[in-house]
This record gives C-alpha cells, structure tokens and sequence, in this order.
C-alpha cells in the first residue's frame, strides 16, 4: 500500500482491493500505485517467452529440410561447403540471440515488455519513478544467467551425475531464483540490481458514472442521512460492483440486506415500491453524495467498522 | 429516468469536463503503443506531453474527490499505461547513442579501476597457473582446454599447429568455429558478471580457469617453439577480447563489493546503484566482443606476417586504453547536461 508523502505532494491513493501495490512517485509527483504483478503471471510469461525460444530453432529447422536444398540434405552433408558453413553461421548466431538478447531486445522496444509480457498485460517500470534506462533492461537480463540458466543447468548436471555438490549448488540456485515469492514487491534479483519492478499494466474501459443514473427523486427514494451513514467508502465500492453487474439474484440479496440493515419501510402503495434495481440505484447516489461531501471535507471513511 | 441529472456532485462535473482529455490520451497512447508514433502529426505530439500531465493531475485530483471506482480505476490504468510509455526505455537513437558511447560508456569502466586491478590479475594469475600446471603435467592439457581445442591437442605436429594459426589457406571452417568461440566466450563474460553477485568467488574462480585455458594453449604452442607466433596470432582478437572479459568481470566484482559492503546506503539502493553502473560497462564489453568477433572473422586470416600481428593487436589495446581513459571527461566548465528522451 502506498504511504501518503505529504512533502511531495503526492496524491493519497486508495488501498489496493486486490493484491500488493507497487507505489511509483511519477516525475509529476503523482504516486501512480501499480499492482504488481504475480508470480505466477510472471511465471507464465517467462513460459510463453520459453517456448518461443525453444520452438524459433525447431521451426528452423523444419524449414530448413522442407526447403529443396538438395546438396546439404542430411545423408550426405558435406561440411566444409561454404553454404553450409554460412547457414551454420547464421544457426549459431540465432541461437546466441535467442538465449542473450531476446529479452533484452524486446524490453528495449516501445512496450517494454516481451511478447509473454504483453500477453500476461505486465511490464516493466523502473522503481524510482524515472526513465527505464537501457543500462537497467541489459542488466536485469543479464542476471538471468545466475537466476535461470545456472539452476538449469546444475539440475541436469544432478540429475545426471548426483553429486551432492551440485545438489548444494541447485538448493542455493534455486533460492535465488525463487526471491520473488520472498518479497514484497515480487521482484527477482535482477530487478533490484537494476531498480527495475514488474507491474500489471491492464487496460480498463471508462464506462458511464452511476450516478447520473440514479432515478429522480421519486417520492419513495429519500434517505435520512442515519439511514446513509450506515456504510463507507469499501461498501461503496462492492454496490458499484454489484451495480454494474446487474445480475438480478445479486441486486435481490444486496438491497434485501441493505433495507433490513437500514430499517427501510417500503411504501404503501404498490405502485411506488421501487424495483431493487431502483433501490441501489438511488442508495448508491445518496451514499456516494454523503461520502464525497464528507471527503472534501478530508474526513474520508473507510468502511462500515470506520469512525 | 431523465435527462436532468438528479444530483451534481462535485466529482460529475469534474468528470463531465475532463472526459474529452482522458479519452483523447487513450486514443493517442494506443496508436502510439501500435508503433504509430511516426504518423503523429506535430500538433499531435506536442499535445501528448499535455494530455498525460493533465490526465495524471486528474488522477490525483479523482483520488481526492471522487469515489467512482470505475473512473479511478480507469484513470490509474491510464496513466499507469501512459507512464510506461512515456518513460520508457525509448530514448532517441542518436543522441543515446552518442550519450553512452562518449560519456556513459567510459566513465563508468573509469569508476571500476580497482575492479578492473582485481580481475586482471585474477586472468593473469590464471594464464600463469595455467603454463606452470602444463609445464609440470603435460596432463592437464586436456581438462583445462577441452572442446575448444579444435585439433590442437597434445598429439598434433608442429605443422598442423602452425596451420591453425595459419593465414588463409584453410580459412573456412574456421569461421563457423569462431563464431561458435565468440558466443562462448560472450557467455563466460555473462557469467563473470552475473556470479558477481552471490559473492564474487566464483567470478575470480571463472576467470582463473579461463586464463588457465588461454596458457595451457600458449604452453602448447611455446612447447613446440610456436610461442611468440601464437601470442601474435592471439593478440589481433585477443586484446579486444580479453580486455571485454576483463571489464566483465570486473562488473561483477563491483557488484560483489557493493553488495557485500554497501556503505551508507542501504544494500537495496547499494544495489541498485551498483546495478546500473555495472550494466552500462557490461554493454560495453559486449559490444567489444562483438568487435572482436569481426577481428576474428577478417583480419585473422588477412593479417599474417608476425610483426603486422603484433602491430595491429596493439594497436587495438592503444585504442581501448585511450578510449577508457581519455573520452568523456568531465569538463569544468560545461554545465551537466540531462537529456530525457522523448517526454
């Protein structure tokens, strides 16, 4: 959650409903609080980015014997023609890209993210709030070689030699590579080294603001201002949520539990009974009214525990 | 339900006059994430800076008096995307370009000379242990070479040694091998760096047993009466080389340092600190093997007389002292420049 910082300036942001928060103080001096990315959507993908590393190379080479080249077939390869040895060449290189620059290349481009990145909607920022330097992306990259390549590789030396000392090595490598799941903000060693995070960066659509629609003051919808302050801001938002949902069993249950938690009497005449959606149609305004007004006055309120 | 809103609450307005601006800025964002930055038009991308820094003052302001969860959420993921665009790694290819080869490149090796002390002499120290350990058990030839020998082995003539330090006669399978050598030495550079960090014993280890590899084969070739040919023949890629390896390591020496004593920092920000100028060398050193990549691939086989050898390969360490020690010095009386990229 951020810490309001009142000597910046710094907008107080609301806490986060789901997940921790990554706070950012943006050169404007606005906390922009991201939330951070999971392990497990990292770890996703770090799987897609995976297995397009793994696949590139096999779909090479599939190519490579569908293609009608008929002097470099794989029965009678001679080694030492010049285009065997500049497809040779060329099949190094990709590979040395693949493993040392593909995260980095992708991290440098206009998303600064890979294309598992961007499928998982996260990216990677820099902590302190500044530019995303170059130097930062290559050297987070870099220290997949001790986080991800170096437990690889002493697993399968293990499992193939099960020497206890690379079984050391592994239990120590492994440690490395699960820092993540021991810290608060999910970062890796190389994010640290690099003051790099990786946040969740989705897109949200803007939809219609609820209040507007609230039904005009129809006789049977006023609230008394004891029958409002039965809720907070956390309250609010969950009616929100229920409102734009609009599935009828919930607006059912949820205005039933509001008008026994408020004492509402429903009205005599059949006619003015409010539909449920009505009710926190016009619950929703006048609760919100309440708040915001109680919040310009910098007396915000929590939840229903608050005060 | 009509047309006249029931009530105007403070944070209606505030949305009904802001709208246009947050949607104008999720528009221009997404053609811009699409690569589209090329097709904006001057007016276009003159008004972004303004429309994120007003979209980012309403966020702060929404935070403060509204309590539209669909609007704050909604603006957060704006700006969130906004900002990652804006200060992105992006910066305008010229001028980081020029920015890390003539400033950023040199003073930070500049700021790592004692890293660079320390893991020379560990290359050193391993080149020597390495023709010492040969020159006592000719045995350790092959454990300390390996897979790289590439037909210099214990058992190969004199000629075939001499041919492989040859000129063009057999040039071309030795292309593939140099490409091939130059992604495994790129990786040994890697992994000086990144062990750096649990501790720097393993960097000094790495790079002991590299040197040591390096003079069990000038022990090789010196044992056959070869010796100043191959340091000749070495010396053409190998200056560069050995110098990228050495600044390598020596980043991931800083980072031990740093790490392990972290000042009045706190190790987090010790860190990080350590990280960027340690990245910044790093990229200089892979660059220089890419250079020496290239060395190998022509002038191995161009360049064959013995003095012409020595003459270019240190020609290139000239090259890469003046670089380091003499480009981007601060001047005294230049103001230091910021460049941001492009905000």
């Amino acid at each position: 959650m951020a810490r309001p910082d009142l000597m910046k300036g710094g907008a107080v942001t609301l806490p986060s409903l789901n997940g921790p928060v990554t706070p950012v103080t943006t050169p404007e001096g606005v906390v922009l609080s991201f939330r951070t990315a999971s392990f497990a959507s990292r770890l996703a993908a770090l799987l897609i980015d995976f297995l397009i590393i793994v696949l590139v190379p096999v779909l090479l080479v599939i190519l490579y014997i569908l293609l009608p080249f008929e002097h470099v077939k794989f029965d009678n390869v001679n080694m030492d023609h010049p285009f065997v040895q500049a497809l040779l060449i060329l099949f190094v290189l990709i590979g040395f890209f693949l493993r040392s620059g593909y995260f980095t290349l992708f991290e440098l481009g206009p998303r600064a993210a890979t294309p598992g990145k961007r499928i998982m909607k996260i990216r990677v920022i820099s902590h302190d709030g500044g530019h995303l330097t170059p130097s930062a992306v290559i050297t987070r990259n870099a220290l997949r070689e001790v986080e991800l390549y170096l437990p690889l590789t002493l697993a399968l030396q293990a499992s193939v030699n099960g020497g206890w000392l690379s079984l050391v090595a592994l239990i120590w490598a492994l440690t490395l590579a699960l820092l993540p799941l021991f810290n608060s903000s999910r970062a890796r060693l190389g994010d640290f080294l690099a003051g790099t995070r990786v946040v969740h960066v989705p897109r949200e659509r803007l939809s219609f603001d609820l209040a507007e629609q609230a039904p005009v003051g129809s006789p049977g919808l006023i609230f008394s201002p004891e029958q409002i302050s039965v809720y907070g801001e956390k309250e609010l938002v969950v009616l929100e949520e229920v409102l734009r949902e609009k599935r009828p069993p919930t607006l059912r249950a949820v205005a039933d539990r509001i008008k026994t938690r408020i004492g509402w009497v429903e009205p005599k005449i059949a006619s003015e009974v409010p539909s449920d959606e009505a009710f926190l149609r016009a619950y929703y305004a006048a609760l919100r009214a309440q708040l915001e007004g109680r919040m310009l006055m910098g007396r915000r309120r929590k939840d229903k525990f608050d005060d | 339900m009509s047309d006249q809103p029931p009530l105007q609450l403070k944070s209606q307005k505030f949305r009904e006059a802001r709208e246009k601006d947050w949607k104008a800025l999720a528009k221009q964002i997404d053609r811009a994430e699409n690569g589209g930055l090329r097709k904006f038009t001057t007016e276009e991308l003159l008004e972004l800076p303004v429309l994120y820094r007003s979209t980012v003052s309403s966020l702060s302001m929404a935070q403060s008096i509204s309590l539209d969860h669909n609007l704050i959420t909604f603006l957060q993921a704006l700006c969130a995307r906004a900002y990652v665009y804006m200060y992105g790694p992006h910066a305008r290819p010229g001028v980081m370009v020029r920015d890390f080869f003539l400033r950023d490149l040199p003073r930070s090796v500049r700021a790592l000379w004692g890293e660079l002390a320390l893991s020379f002499l560990c290359l050193a120290l391993g080149i020597v242990g390495g023709i010492l350990m040969c020159m006592a058990d000719p045995s350790w030839y092959d454990p300390l070479v390996g897979g790289m020998s590439q037909g210099r082995d214990l058992n190969a003539s004199v000629d075939d040694l001499r041919k492989t330090i040859g000129g063009t006669d057999n040039g071309e399978p030795l292309a593939a091998f140099s490409v091939f050598l130059m992604s495994h030495n790129t990786q040994v550079t890697l992994s000086a760096f990144a062990l750096g960090v649990i501790g720097g014993l393993p960097t000094a280890f790495l790079m002991i047993v590299f040197g040591m590899s390096v003079g069990a084969m000038v022990w090789l070739f010196a044992s056959k009466g070869l010796g100043p040919d191959f340091v000749a023949w070495l010396s053409i890629h190998g200056t560069t080389e050995l110098t990228a390896v050495v600044i390598g390591a020596a980043a991931g020496f800083h980072l031990a340092r740093r790490i392990m004593f972290p000042g009045h920092l706190t190790r987090k920000a010790a860190l990080s600190d350590a990280g960027r100028l340690a990245g910044t060398a790093m990229l200089g050193a892979m660059l220089m093997l890419v250079i020496a990549g290239f060395i190998e691939g022509v002038a191995r086989q161009t360049v064959t007389e013995m003095w012409a050898r020595f003459a270019f390969g240190g020609g290139m360490a000239a090259l890469w002292l003046f670089y380091f020690l003499a480009v981007g010095r601060a001047h005294k009386v230049r103001p230091q420049k910021v460049t941001h990229g492009q905000t």
